[in-house]
């Protein structure tokens, strides 16, 4: 199968327009008719939902949460991107798809990042229509800071809080066409399975979390909204409930997954204490503007940070990278710290920290000022460590994050299923190999808002003269039937090992082998360990409980049995690709001094993989760059 | 749009109360006269207390008094009724100390200490007075009702001096707290505003429960 | 660290509940309150017993699922926290642990300690938003906003939704959600035109909702973990009054 990619013609500047021009038309009286199934109320699909019903489908949200105030996008703390050029500081629609494209290390569209840095602009109008308390100059316009390693001034934030500003924003917008009465939520639901008829996504099976019930919801397209699949390593920066489960069920039923290695690690999360632990909170990226990384030189060295004398600390960021020091992108940050961990000079009781300090920021500009800059931050850094930040180093470690792969999906964000679309973190689309920090809430909610409800008309317009289908349907029957068995299944095992327990293992593989830094022999011993793990996990996991009722146990054993066949096709990914670049970094490809080595003549491409009855068909779509000459990243 | 029943009572409650709040100090003022040497203080009291008896103005500002005491105490039972039904099941363990004041978490209990104050007092002084139930009340020298008689011979009466001061006691935490939340209640949000009123409340309510409280001895003493 | 756990637990919305108890061992200080329950869940699990249903997702702190009643506090012990970012540290070895579900007529019990809180969704259908279609905004900076206006509208526009403040406040009243988000709205420009409507129709849902009234005990602003203040719900009756009278 050869992947279109659907680029419209012309410049890239003129791309979008051009697309939009020839887009087809449903007429208002005709788009009552149809009917949208959105799965995920986060930023992108509330936006999505909110705006479709606007435009006059009928929409169905479903969320596995009670209410689609939780999703996840309400964690991210920096900031939106836009190119909005307040600050006059030269900013431009192109220097920011540049900057986004560079940052992803060329592996994304040209057509698809240039239409990201395009739309952004109008979006921060639309938060700030919507009501979103962006910060502010005393004379009432819009203050901007830079973020992520970018010399300009162009995101937008809300305090330590613009995720959950913007995805309350979306929730009320969804909450308002509730109202209205074009949409209709359903909280606590969550998808199970995809139903294609003909060829075409038409519905989906709904586990109902609060009876167990399974249910069945027809639609003329459906969009999945479900965000990032880092839960996949178990400790990462995620919330408990996110998961793979929608995307990999539609993976198996026949959507290609793109680039399903790409991982951001992110640099400054707080680490591991323990083996119980569940969760590993981020702390901003700002953090790194004052503090400074090191670790001692000596190896092991159990004496406190504080006792530590400067000539026997490492700074080793500001060695390896003097020009940009401790502001080196998230990867390479990450990736240097897990070198220096790896190597035993880790700190903190598990040894896998490093030391984030403040001492020479605090004795330069003043405690106060630092108090000023990060005050909540040092807060939340004590009460969950218990630590004074402003006496001794924080410890710090990186930590899964978010997930640049998901569904492939072409231009219109139509996935290879047709009627079946992917907005949001959850496809592959325009961060290539690394995502730029504050570009994630600005790809969710341009997908939800702005992309997806102007190309869906083109697959709904044919779906006008089709019958729907009813969930009576054989294909319903048939999903159905599965999902019913896959449960029984689950909870007739009766063996010996919690869901947690099989969780934190594969975790532990991937962590080890599919995260930073990997190679072939490694990821070959991963795959064979995931397979070895999903065997005993079918054969010795114990889950109590029924299927009839609210039963969370059951809920993570699900999730955790998609997981662990995504685990193995992310390594598979991994492997495949023999190059480094951005977040992935391939230890066979690296320079002398141990920076990534990219291999454009063969790798130049989007994997795309096909399900294939527990195999995996890798498919290409090859990158073509047009407009600009990719370049070596480098940060020395 | 419907009015908010919610708000609605609470606003009632709130206006009542601070009418109430008003009342007092005038109550409280001409109290005081109690304090006075016996032959200042009988006749200033009887006359006061013809005057009350007997002026048309202050006669129909009594009836919205008695009004505003029935609805504080209405509202304030259909409000607790209808706060009980929000939290049918209570928690096996609340340490509500931690995050809030006792009186605020009570203001039912103690208003309905006051409620049952106000019936005593009314049948020990108003019952009598304007009803003409019980003992007949003598004339003075100047031909007014002997009220002041009725007070002295009552807190001569070790129980009622005693039930008359203790209950002082809860009307002073519920001024307290009523007055600052009533402020609130009817809108004022102003944050230093309130700093103050919360600060005016507590002084208010310390003079007027010690102010009403140290009468009973004074009498008794006499 | 060992502690004992009495946690409520009930089947479904229509059966009774009660208290058990459960002895638990093998903890340690830098656990979470929630790891704590997830590692009882485990020994529950191999013992052969259903776990303990009980609701969380960020575990950062801001996605508001995780609230619970401990030990006679909304969120344990502390101000204003959520009940993920609750240690053991904040425990003793030995120590009795009580915990229950949000207590209030309209927060029904699902399971064990979960509770319903769509109530609070309800509210915000009812105004909740500003009524105006993606692809019909104005220039960002044409709205010029003081920054203080901003920053206030920010202070309330944190809340979480978490309905700790229903769940601690002896009425279970919701006016400290309501005026958070009512406040947020009104206060901005962008939220004048639909004011009034907005403040009556989310009091008046409030209470369809069935919770109680607001009584100023102050237990709200204590147990919310953003801290929002009580004399929002002064400002939100001043902007309802103002509504009856102008709207």
């Amino acid at each position: 199968m050869k992947l279109d990619s659907k680029i419209p013609e012309g410049r890239l500047e003129d791309k979008w327009r051009n697309y939009q021009i020839k887009a087809q038309l449903i007429n208002p009286a005709n788009k009552k008719k149809l009917n949208v199934i959105v799965v995920g109320s986060g930023l992108s699909g509330a936006g999505a939902a909110a705006t479709l019903a606007e435009l006059g489908y009928d929409v169905q949200c479903f969320c596995y949460q009670d209410s689609a105030r939780r999703a996840h996008s309400v964690a991210a703390q920096g900031g939106i991107n836009a190119a909005k050029n307040y600050q006059h500081d030269g900013d431009s629609v192109w220097r920011m798809f540049y900057d986004t494209l560079k940052g992803g290390d060329f592996r994304s569209r040209e057509a698809n990042t240039y239409r990201l840095a395009e739309l952004s602009a109008p979006l921060i109008d639309h938060f700030v229509q919507q009501g979103v308390p962006f910060a502010r100059e005393y004379g009432g316009v819009l203050v901007n800071r830079s973020f992520g390693g970018v010399q300009v001034q162009r995101t937008f934030y809300a305090r330590g809080q613009t995720g959950q500003q913007l995805l309350l924003a979306a929730y009320s917008q969804l909450y308002k066409m509730i109202r209205a009465k074009k949409v209709k939520m359903f909280p606590r639901s969550e998808m199970i399975d995809l139903v294609v008829i003909d060829g075409k996504a038409k519905g989906i099976i709904v586990r109902d979390l609060v009876t167990g019930e399974l249910k069945r919801y027809v639609a003329d397209a459906i969009v999945l909204a479900t965000g990032g699949y880092s839960r996949v390593f178990r400790l990462s920066t995620l919330a408990i409930g996110c998961n793979g489960s929608a995307i990999w069920k539609a993976h198996k039923r026949g959507a290609f997954f793109a680039a399903p290695s790409f991982t951001q690690i992110h640099p400054t999360a707080l680490p591991q204490t323990s083996e119980a632990q569940s969760k590993l909170t981020l702390m901003s990226e700002s953090l790194r503007n004052d503090g400074r990384i090191w670790v001692p030189k000596k190896k092991e060295d159990i004496r406190k940070a504080n006792d530590i004398p400067e000539k026997e600390r490492d700074y080793y960021l500001e060695r390896r990278y003097p020009s940009f020091g401790n502001l080196a992108p998230r990867d390479i940050a990450s990736r240097a710290a897990k070198e220096r961990i790896d190597a035993g000079y880790g700190v903190g009781r598990l040894k896998n920290a490093v030391y984030l300090d403040f001492r020479h920021a605090i004795d330069k500009l003043g405690i106060q000022t630092i108090k000023d800059r990060y005050e909540n931050l040092f807060g939340m850094y004590k009460k969950i460590t218990g630590i004074d930040a402003y006496k001794e180093p924080m410890q710090i470690s990186p930590a899964a994050h978010f997930s640049m792969g998901g569904l492939w999906v072409d231009y219109e964000l139509m996935t290879t299923i047709p009627g079946l679309y992917a907005v949001g973190e959850c496809n592959f689309s325009d961060h290539g190999a690394n995502r730029l920090g504050a570009n994630s809430l600005l790809q969710a909610s341009i997908d939800g808002y702005f992309i997806l409800p102007n190309t869906i008309n083109n697959y709904l317009a044919g779906a006008l003269e089709e019958d729907i289908p009813t969930t009576d349907h054989i294909e319903f029957e048939k999903a159905e039937k599965e999902v019913r068995v896959i449960i029984d299944r689950v909870l007739n095992i009766n063996g010996t090992k919690t869901v947690d327990h099989f969780h934190r293992e594969l975790g532990k593989v991937m962590w080890q082998e599919c995260a930073m830094s990997r190679n072939k022999k490694g990821l070959e011993k991963a795959i064979l360990q995931i397979k070895t793990l999903k065997d005993e996990f079918w054969s010795d996991v114990k889950v109590t409980g029924s299927g009839n009722e609210l039963n969370t146990e059951l809920e993570k054993a699900l999730r955790l049995a998609d997981f662990m066949e995504m685990g193995i096709l992310m390594c598979t990914d991994a492997l495949e690709r023999e190059e480094s670049c951005g977040a992935h970094f391939r230890e066979e490809f690296q320079t002398e001094d141990g920076e990534a080595v990219r291999v454009d003549e063969n790798y130049s491409y989007v994997s795309a993989w096909e399900y294939d009855e527990g195999d995996f068909k890798l498919h290409k779509e090859e990158l073509e760059f047009e407009f600009v000459q990719p370049s070596v990243r480098s940060y020395k | 749009m419907a009015a908010n029943k919610l708000v609605f009572r609470k606003t009632i409650i709130a206006g009542t109360g601070l009418f109430l709040c008003l009342f007092l100090i005038v109550h409280l003022s001409a109290n005081w006269i109690l304090l006075l040497p016996e032959e200042t203080a009988r006749e200033l009291y009887n006359s006061y207390a013809t005057t009350l008896r007997e002026n048309l103005f202050i006669k129909s500002i009594s009836y919205i008094l008695y009004a505003f005491i029935v609805l504080h105490v209405i509202y304030a039972l259909l409000i607790t009724i209808h706060n009980r039904k929000a939290k049918p099941q209570k928690y096996v363990v609340n340490h509500f100390l931690q995050n809030s004041t006792w009186t605020s978490q009570n203001m039912g209990l103690i208003g309905t200490m006051i409620l049952l104050f106000i019936v005593v007092h009314l049948a020990n002084f108003w019952a009598r007075v304007k009803l003409g139930m019980g003992e007949i009340i003598e004339l003075d020298a100047t031909g007014n009702l002997d009220v002041y008689k009725v007070t002295f011979s009552l807190f001569h009466n070790i129980y009622y001096v005693i039930f008359y001061t203790v209950l002082m006691i809860p009307l002073g935490l519920h001024l307290n707290h009523g007055l600052k939340s009533a402020f609130k209640t009817l809108g004022f949000y102003h944050k230093k505003g309130l700093r103050i009123s919360a600060k005016v409340s507590l002084i208010y309510a310390v003079i007027i429960s010690i102010g009403f409280g140290v009468i009973p001895f004074f009498v008794y003493l006499k | 660290m060992k502690v004992t756990f009495k946690i409520w637990r009930q089947e479904n919305r229509n059966t009774k509940g009660a208290i058990k108890e459960y002895k638990v061992d093998g903890l340690t200080e830098d656990m979470s309150f929630l790891e704590a329950l997830d590692h009882l869940n485990e020994l529950l699990v191999l013992k052969n017993e259903k776990v303990i249903a009980y609701e969380y997702d960020c575990r950062e702190g801001i996605c508001g699922q995780c609230g619970v009643f401990i030990n006679g506090r909304a969120h344990g012990p502390h101000d204003n926290i959520t009940t993920c970012q609750l240690h053991m540290r904040s425990f003793k070895d030995g120590d009795t642990i009580v915990v229950e579900p949000w207590r209030a007529a309209s927060f029904p019990v699902l399971k064990d300690l979960i509770v319903d809180r769509s109530a609070f969704d309800r509210i915000m259908e009812q105004g909740g938003y500003i009524t105006a279609k993606t692809g019909t905004a104005p220039e960002a900076n044409a709205i010029l906003i003081p920054k203080e206006v901003s920053d206030s509208a920010m202070d309330v526009a944190a809340c979480i939704g978490c309905g700790a403040c229903a769940a601690t406040c002896k009425n279970a009243s919701a006016a400290l959600f309501a005026s958070a988000k009512i406040n947020h709205l009104n206060n901005l420009p962008q939220g004048h035109p639909e004011a009034h409507k907005r403040v009556q129709e989310m009091t008046y849902q409030m209470e369809l909702e069935g919770f109680g009234s607001c009584s100023f005990t102050g237990a709200c602003e204590v147990e919310c973990p953003e801290g929002i203040s009580i004399t929002n719900i002064a400002e939100m009756y001043a902007k309802y009054t103002k509504a009856k009278l102008f709207g």
